[in-house]
């Protein structure tokens, strides 16, 4: 972000301007793409060509990816701060029609890809001292391989100009983040995650696979930055749904979201981190790039509809993580939750653009552009973090942690900012974009729409509920894995990781507090994002600058400063201190254990479990979860059985309620066409090849 | 400059102020089961005492449970910044959005749920836990009344609310402001853990939930954490006096300025927040606790309440 302070303040000098505009028409954003991309194609080819020696392998690969995602930050943010809307970079006509390469980067393109570029700078990192676990057991190169091939998916997704290279990006990146789920498959519930993944992937897919031959159908061409004039308003209600139910699935939103707690923690940490860091975000840029700006926003419904999923995946996503104690799936529920936060944003833009409101809408758009960045940063921190404790205990259970924040103090101070910022806990980054969220949410409250009124105050109180519960999910996660005593013999084996993994993970915590602390450079980056991408400036409605207060809307007193409040606190606490110190003299503190009750059986067992702090919200809330409870005695005694098994679970209403009846239809479908189409006569099998080339003679008559 | 030295003035109010809420609610607790009860100024002498003693820190415990007193404390501080306490010569000069309001308190809470767990006692965890309950039930109601209000007056800044009645006569004759101060009060019980969702003079598992998360604090560290709670519920209260029963008021009506506006508008705003609190512990008088798991009803009823508060206004029209 600092970077983009220096450019943006070049920019507004005119020699600046020139020298911009001048580096720009010498090809200067697309070489830089270019020597990114050659860069992480040498790594791939590294990776594979080294692999006997994972130590090189490792250094070689990473190092060469770290060098591209820094060309790749340079690219986007010049590609945001020149005058030109987009850059075309090559056009690769294939003599298959319709098959060829098109890249083209506008500003939104380049957001997407400094928040990958940023994020696989620090995942690089840190992937130098995590990958060495790996070492002597797995081949280490075909992890990096995979690794940067996904990466550069990722990229031709974000940067593709027609939808046919589109699709293909989008499959790579589905089929690559597969196998690298699948890169520890010894492991039984590995292969498991892999396979739901594998299918809900492609059931996503298949919907935008039908989207994307009704817009050709209409529109004879695949230009993702055509019109779609030609195409009736009915179908374009029906492309929304596809469109909808497509990218949902990729971002995760509940109902279809049953994959993704399974899949994100079973690949590596590091993958984990870009899996919930940036791959679910590609589905926030598909629907903006295919539904906001090529279909444009048409009905009021279309909004409403991303607005719902918002507020169910925000509730239930948070709900579900804070009864999780498995980290890594802790986290991988916080990214349903999170890209409720992000569609709640998107669904106010829609209904705002559908009424022709173009302040709140632009508003809105910052806000889940804002949170998409920041989600990034925090949950990468927070992925990478798990990754650290996973690396240094060998458990990812919190039931046998405890105790870290003493043998790993670097790790547990890092983890602590990433989980005060994804609580929207001032000053860090998470809460500028929830006040904006609750912003565009605050000003699209208008007299005269009740239904829409009634489904944004329950966005307001929907937000609310899941920030105080996404903050009790990462208390839980802190205290229960690193304070108290540890839970196991792993926990309390436990050391500090490599200084490089540390590294890795304190520049995105770092960059979480420089966010939160000067949201204005992210805006008015995001305002040129806006300009170039929808045609709205939210500038006007920023006030003042850089450190002091900014308000976003035209109504005056609606500021808030970070920095500020960030100087109250540190003020206070020096004032404090010193106040005490006056009164009471030299702080003189005596160690004895904790007060319990006078039993002396105080030990890591008598502590609070995971499951036993998130019992409470479990009850509170039984109509969702459903909670279950079996105890079972063994003995005669009734009062002092010999042993006692205690069982609680919670019901999975969406697989038992949604998906099992689906699946059950499906099975027994296609038993009865096992048995009545596919008898293994092969005089049947005779008559539907004549039947087949009938019917097809007929078409062929009529048509 | 002003804006520092209201903003002393501001902090040295509420920080002295606080502890006398606690001195009046036990007070008059006291007298109505016919005890003479502790003097007023009692939490003061408490207080110093503590500031004095040693501190005795369990030895399972890290750097977050020293660090968390004095994070309170600031969270706590930090947040009475939002509520002004006396009439502001300069209307525009004064920021205090409700959203950072409740993200700064977060912050507060958030520390001191960490430090609960931090000793590795059972009670600190069990607080800690229902601590998450009651946040996590109580919070959309308190977004909720406040957006009414903020709509209302078209800001999200508490001081533009707090202007905006205070030109509009006497709000509390008005249903949204009705129903909006009746969540708000239920909402203070819950977030300053008074009676009937916690009991704040019980050490009893059963029922404790702040004084389970601090159980393990001493000395000079428990002082802050009392201070940083009282101040909280000041905070609260605060609020809820300058959204319905603005102290400006009082200066539009008489006409005051400079000087004699501000003195007047303090000695208003302290009746008020007397006032208040002897509402409080009536209500802690006439109620008793709730079981645990009562506190969703009660967390539903405010915001049903609050939600209907938003429906008159918005929705059936003004």
């Amino acid at each position: 972000m600092k970077k983009y302070g220096k450019y943006s303040g070049m920019e507004s000098s005119r020699e600046g301007e020139s020298l911009l505009e001048a580096f720009h028409n010498s090809g200067g954003p697309g070489t830089l793409f270019w020597v990114s991309i050659i860069l992480y194609a040498a790594a791939a080819v590294f990776s594979l060509a080294l692999m006997k020696n994972p130590k090189v392998c490792t250094l070689v690969s990473n190092g060469l990816c770290i060098l591209a995602s820094l060309f790749g930050i340079a690219t986007s943010i010049i590609n945001i701060a020149i005058e030109k809307i987009h850059t075309d970079l090559y056009v690769f006509q294939s003599a298959i029609p319709y098959l060829s390469v098109d890249i083209r980067l506008d500003r939104l393109s380049s957001f997407f890809l400094l928040c990958l570029s940023v994020l696989v700078l620090c995942v690089s990192i840190y992937a130098i001292g995590y990958v060495s676990h790996y070492f002597g057991k797995r081949n280490v190169g075909v992890l990096h391989f995979l690794y940067t091939a996904f990466i550069l998916s990722m990229i031709f997704v974000m940067t593709s100009g027609n939808a046919v290279f589109f699709f293909v990006a989008w499959e790579a990146m589905a089929l690559l983040s597969y196998f690298l789920v699948i890169y520890e498959s010894e492991k039984e519930e590995n292969v498991n995650a892999g396979r739901l993944y594998i299918i809900m992937t492609h059931i996503g897919t298949a919907f935008l696979l039908i989207a994307f031959m009704i817009m050709f159908s209409y529109t004879h061409s695949f230009d993702m930055f055509g019109s779609s004039a030609a195409i009736p308003a009915f179908a374009k209600n029906i492309m929304f749904v596809l469109f909808l139910l497509g990218f949902g699935t990729k971002a995760g939103v509940v109902p279809v979201h049953i994959w993704l707690p399974y899949a994100h923690p079973a690949a590596p940490s590091h993958v984990s981190a870009l899996m919930s860091g940036i791959m679910i975000k590609t589905a926030v840029y598909g629907l903006l790039r295919f539904v906001f700006s090529y279909l444009g926003v048409q009905n009021t419904w279309w909004g409403v509809a991303i607005l719902v999923l918002g507020i169910v995946s925000a509730l239930m996503g948070v709900a579900y993580a804070f009864v999780e104690k498995n980290i890594k799936r802790l986290l991988a529920y916080s990214s349903i939750e999170n890209i409720g936060i992000i569609f709640i944003g998107l669904g106010i833009a829609f209904i705002a653009k559908a009424q022709g409101n173009s302040i709140v809408c632009g508003l809105a758009l910052a806000a889940s552009l804002f949170h998409c960045l920041n989600h990034t940063l925090f949950k990468g921190s927070l992925f990478l973090g798990a990754g650290s404790v996973h690396f240094a205990s060998g458990t990812k259970n919190m039931e046998e942690l405890g105790g870290l924040i003493k043998r790993m103090p670097v790790t547990a101070v890092l983890f602590l900012c990433g989980a005060l910022s994804i609580s929207a806990i001032v000053p860090f980054n998470g809460f500028i974009s929830e006040w904006l969220t609750y912003q565009s949410l605050f000003s699209n409250i208008l007299p005269g729409h009740a239904l829409i009124n009634i489904l944004t105050i329950l966005s307001v109180a929907v937000l609310a509920m899941a920030g105080a519960l996404a903050a009790a999910s990462f208390i839980k996660l802190f205290g229960i894995s690193f304070l108290g005593l540890p839970r196991s013999e792993r926990a309390s084996n436990a050391v500090e990781v490599p200084g490089v993994m540390n590294v890795g993970m304190g520049i995105l915590v770092t960059l979480c507090l420089a966010v939160g602390l000067f949201p204005m450079a992210v805006l008015q980056m995001l305002d040129r994002v806006l300009t170039g991408f929808a045609g709205i400036s939210i500038l006007p409605q920023l006030k003042n600058g850089w450190l002091t207060a900014f308000s976003p809307l035209s109504i005056s007193g609606n500021a808030v400063s970070p920095a500020v409040i960030a100087g109250v606190f540190a003020g206070v606490i020096l004032a404090a201190l010193v106040l005490i110190r006056i009164i009471g003299g030299k702080r003189n503190e005596r160690k004895v254990g904790t007060w319990d009750c006078g039993f002396e059986s105080l030990n890591a067992r008598t502590q609070y479990s995971a499951t036993g702090f998130s019992k409470p919200v479990k009850i509170a809330l039984k109509i969702l979860f459903r909670p279950s409870r079996v105890v079972k005695t063994e003995g005669d005694l009734v009062y002092h059985p010999e042993s006692i098994q205690y069982l609680v679970g919670i019901e999975p209403i969406f697989e038992r309620y949604l998906y099992d009846p689906i699946s059950r239809l499906a099975r027994s479908i296609s038993h009865k066409i096992k048995y009545s189409v596919q008898t293994g006569s092969i005089h049947a099998y005779l008559i539907y090849i004549l039947l087949t080339v009938l019917i097809l003679m007929f078409y062929n008559r009529i048509a | 400059m002003m804006h520092a030295v209201y903003a002393l003035i501001q902090i040295i109010v509420i920080i002295l102020a606080a502890p006398l809420v606690n001195g009046i609610i036990r007070k008059v607790k006291a007298l109505t089961q016919k005890r003479k009860g502790a003097p007023l100024l009692q939490m003061y002498f408490d207080l110093f005492k503590l500031l004095k003693k040693s501190v005795v820190v369990s030895d399972v415990a890290s750097w977050i449970f020293r660090a968390a007193p004095y994070i309170a404390i600031a969270s706590a501080v930090a947040a009475s910044l939002f509520v002004p306490v006396t009439a502001w010569p300069e209307s525009q000069g004064y920021a205090g959005d409700m959203i950072l309001f409740v993200s700064v308190l977060a912050l507060g809470r958030f520390f001191m749920m960490l430090a609960a767990l931090d000793t590795a006692s059972t009670f600190g965890g069990m607080g800690s836990s229902r601590e998450a309950m009651i946040s996590a039930l109580i919070e959309p109601s308190l977004l909720v009344t406040l957006f009414t209000v903020g709509l209302i007056a078209k800001s999200t800044s508490i001081f533009q609310i707090m202007h905006f009645t205070a030109g509009v006569g006497i709000p509390l004759l008005h249903p949204v402001y009705i129903l909006g101060f009746a969540a708000l009060c239920m909402i203070i019980i819950a977030e300053t853990s008074r009676i009937p969702v916690d009991d704040p003079s019980t050490h009893l598992e059963l029922t404790m939930v702040h004084e389970a998360m601090i159980l393990e604090y001493s000395g000079r560290d428990l002082a802050l954490m009392e201070l940083s709670a009282s101040i909280r519920q000041l905070v609260f209260i605060t609020l809820l006096v300058n959204i319905y029963v603005p102290h400006d008021q009082m200066i539009a009506l008489y006409g005051l300025s400079g000087f004699a506006a501000i003195a007047v508008s303090l000695l208003v705003y302290l009746i008020e927040v007397i006032l208040v609190s002897i509402l409080i512990a009536v209500i802690e008088v006439h109620t008793v606790k709730l079981r645990l798991f009562s506190i969703p009803n009660l967390a539903a009823l405010a915001f049903i309440v609050s939600f209907l508060g938003f429906i008159q206004y918005f929705v059936l029209g003004r």
